[in-house]
């Protein structure tokens, strides 16, 4: 139980009720709110030392999201 | 070593002060300052010649993000 | 932290509550702009934690791509912006 372990279990579970349930109840919010479940699963994955997997997934989100962004965009231009 | 609690304090004091900030345009000060106290906190934490091109690269990163939050706040280039 | 020097759970716990901080007001704040400083605010929390490991070439790897994130969803925020 390393501490980056236990931070990392604890955003997680803080991220997935903030990605559920997010605040303003738009596309938008809940793709923002997306990201702290990613920072979670960075924190457990860097306490069992799985660098390329952190570098692989920090990678795969960042073109997710612009994936998502050009979903949302054309969502919202022509609703 | 004083230095490295010194820097932590900085950030968890400006981390709390920029979350209970109410205006937006306010907030980004604060971001500053804790960016600025993490990135001194990197080379502090470990004595390697890494840490300083490290630190370099959150602060650039960081202070872009920061910046561009900002344009986008005060309307940007174009608006749309 | 681990393998800096013997006094380092206070460092743990400082980082720790930026991270913290940041992942709660991230769920709190209704503003969109104020979500995107709360996630900003949270990497600050955790890039220590990367750097006390020792894995230095990740954290590089890794503050240059989470800006360019947050950059990629302001994209969105700009097109109503004026009326938020």
């Amino acid at each position: 139980m390393t501490p980056e372990f236990v931070l990392g279990c604890i955003i997680l579970i803080v991220g997935v009720i903030a990605a559920g349930f997010p605040r303003p109840m738009t596309y938008l919010g809940r793709l923002i709110s997306l990201e702290i479940p990613a920072f979670g699963l960075l924190l457990i994955m860097l306490a069992y030392d799985e660098m390329l997997a952190l570098l692989t997934f920090i990678g795969v989100t960042a073109i997710s999201t612009f994936v998502l962004v050009r979903a949302i965009e054309r969502k919202e231009a022509a609703p | 070593m004083i230095a490295l609690y010194l820097v932590a304090a900085i950030a968890v004091f400006a981390a709390i002060r920029a979350t209970v900030e109410k205006n937006t345009g306010r907030k980004l000060p604060y971001v500053n300052v804790m960016n600025f106290a993490v990135a001194g906190a990197i080379v502090l934490l470990l004595d390697h010649p890494l840490a300083l091109v490290a630190a370099a690269a959150y602060f650039v990163g960081s202070t872009l993000e920061a910046n561009a939050i900002a344009s986008t706040y005060a309307g940007g280039e174009r608006r749309g | 932290m681990r393998g800096v020097s013997g006094v380092d759970d206070i460092l743990v716990i400082l980082f720790a509550a930026v991270a913290l901080i940041g992942a709660v007001s991230a769920h709190l704040q209704r503003d969109r702009f104020g979500k995107l400083i709360a996630v900003g605010i949270i990497f600050g929390g955790i890039a220590p934690f990367i750097a006390a490991r020792g894995y230095l070439d990740v954290l590089i790897a890794v503050s240059l791509i989470v800006p360019v994130t947050t950059i990629i969803i302001l994209l969105i925020c700009r097109r109503d912006a004026h009326d938020a």
